[in-house]
């Protein structure tokens, strides 16, 4: 029966000061340490950005909470509604052509945390999950606006889509086929994010104009 | 500007063959960590002087060209470690060991782990504008046998990583094996990361108690890695740029060799497979400035620099202060 005093230094690939002098940290971090690294290595199953954003953070949080903003930061979501499920709403990924994509924001005011999950097709198992945070660059960068955090991981459907029966039948391509592209994409999307965000900001506009209407 | 072309190179190896269990501290001894790939190294003899290193590798140097060196050599450059005398350098010592009467004999104190490279670009520029036809490179490294040796250093990390060499190349303005180009750029931010210090507080000029040895000061490791990492792919881009080719033609990559992890790390940089880069760190260590002319040597008697391939050397010394690149045409007659 394991006990609670288990010594962590024991366990195997624990790396602690006291059982890894800094010498061979030093060599060790040196090894790890490369010029370039293969983009399958970095982005073959995370994909993790950050960008820095010239608005308050208060402001890209609420602005990324609401859902419905995705139809002007992202490349190819357009024409949302709502779905029978409170939160969830129905969109499409024009990248996919018809295809319906699911999509509901969890939010967390105090991190300021904002989860995308979503899938195409379905609304039942929403598995593409877009994890963001937004951190004040007044504590990381000790500048005024914000910092922004992205990162999905590659879940097992991106690989095999589950249920090939709920798509358009004449779609050849899945969400999945573009993963080698999604640095690429988010990228884009980030840069829309960022510069949407600035644009209004520094021209004194509403950050969200959905607010203003309602 | 007149072309020069880099026609031979030859290496000298000092006898003393010293392997990782000599030194104390852990990690030299079991060859991992940052003396991962190093087995052994040559250290010199205690009164063997860089001059006598030079004699040996130009002596086989033109053995090899069938050169007559008083005759054969307009201009002598050379780099050394650790000079046997301070004030008064090499070059005329050397000059009187070969016979050679030249009006250009220069030491090059700067530069050190890519001063090959940087001593083809002031060869280059004294042929262009003097008479001088041919040029004798001469690179010394001999601080693994005089200082690193030491038994005071001998438990310090770094004291294994060090090897004994020299090596030299002739340089000739004629078209045979022309230079595409040289870059070598110098950065004066990064000149005072690498100091020469003895514990007890002196410098190498004044009476001391404890050896000297070389600080890279642990606050600047990690940005001199990343420096290195950077330094070197990039400077070769821009000689490989400024000589009309592609990386992905460069034939045999030839550098200074600090360490696997540099080595692997260029490599990887400058998409390159293994076998073209022609490295010797298994078995002699860290060769400084000796590095360049003594793995030119290996890479040419190893067949693969093949005629009309492109032979690139590149390079950075100290923790940045220089970085060079040349492209080789290699067209052997």
């Amino acid at each position: 029966m394991p006990t609670t005093t288990v010594d962590i230094n024991s366990i195997p690939n624990v790396r602690r000061i006291e059982n890894f002098p800094k010498d061979e940290m030093q060599a060790h971090a040196m090894e790890l340490t490369h010029s370039v690294y293969p983009h399958e290595e970095i982005y073959g199953s995370y994909c993790t950005l950050e960008e820095y954003i010239d608005c308050p953070p208060e402001d890209v949080f609420r602005y990324l909470a609401d859902v419905y903003t995705l139809e002007e930061w992202t490349y190819s979501l357009r024409d949302f509604e709502a779905t029978e499920t409170p939160g969830e709403v129905v969109s499409f990924d024009k990248i996919g052509g018809k295809t319906r994509i699911y999509s509901k924001a969890v939010a967390h005011e105090g991190p300021m945390t904002v989860d995308f999950h979503c899938a195409w097709d379905q609304g039942d198992k929403l598995w593409m999950i877009y994890l963001m945070r937004v951190v004040p660059a007044e504590l990381v960068l000790n500048k005024r606006g914000s910092v922004v955090l992205w990162t999905n991981c590659r879940h097992p459907y991106y690989d095999k889509n589950p249920y090939p029966e709920k798509g358009p039948a004449d779609r050849k391509v899945w969400v999945g086929d573009m993963w080698p592209f999604f640095y690429a994409g988010h990228h884009v999307e980030m840069q829309n994010l960022k510069h949407i965000l600035e644009y209004r900001h520094a021209n004194g506009l509403p950050i969200n104009p959905r607010e203003v209407r309602a | 500007m007149k072309p020069m072309s880099l026609v031979g190179a030859a290496g000298y190896l000092p006898e003393t063959i010293v392997e990782n269990g000599f030194f104390e501290a852990e990690g030299a001894a079991r060859g991992t960590g940052m003396f991962k790939g190093s087995k052994t190294r040559h250290h010199v003899a205690k009164g063997e002087t860089a001059t006598d290193m030079i004699e040996r590798a130009a002596t086989r140097l033109a053995t090899k060209l069938g050169l007559s060196l008083p005759k054969d050599v307009d201009i002598l450059l050379a780099n050394v470690t650790c000079l046997d005398m301070p004030f008064t350098g090499v070059g005329a010592s050397a000059a009187k060991r070969l016979g050679i009467k030249s009006p250009f004999v220069i030491d090059v104190h700067n530069s050190g782990c890519v001063s090959f490279v940087y001593m083809m670009a002031i060869a280059r520029g004294l042929m262009a504008s003097t008479g001088a036809k041919t040029a004798l490179v001469c690179n010394v490294q001999n601080a693994a046998g005089r200082v690193f040796r030491h038994e005071d250093n001998r438990k310090r990390a770094q004291s294994a990583v060090p090897g004994d060499g020299c090596g030299v190349g002739y340089l000739v303005a004629n078209d045979e094996c022309p230079v595409r180009s040289i870059v070598t750029h110098c950065y004066p931010d990064y000149a005072d990361d690498m100091r020469v210090l003895s514990d007890d507080g002196h410098s190498w000029w004044e009476p001391r108690s404890t050896a000297l040895h070389i600080d890279f000061t642990e606050e600047r490791v990690a940005s001199i890695v990343s420096r290195g990492n950077t330094l070197v792919p990039n400077v070769v881009k821009e000689a490989c740029a400024a000589a009309e080719i592609k990386t992905r033609d460069i034939g045999t990559l030839v550098t200074n060799q600090p360490s696997h992890i540099f080595l692997r790390n260029w490599r990887e940089a400058l998409e390159l497979p293994k076998e073209a880069h022609v490295e010797s760190f298994e078995e002699h260590g860290n060769l400084f400035g000796a590095a360049l002319p003594i793995n030119i040597e290996r890479a040419l008697a190893s067949g693969r620099v093949t005629k009309g391939s492109h032979l690139v050397l590149g390079g950075f010394s100290h923790a940045g202060d220089y970085a060079a690149s040349a492209v080789v045409h290699w067209q052997p007659g």
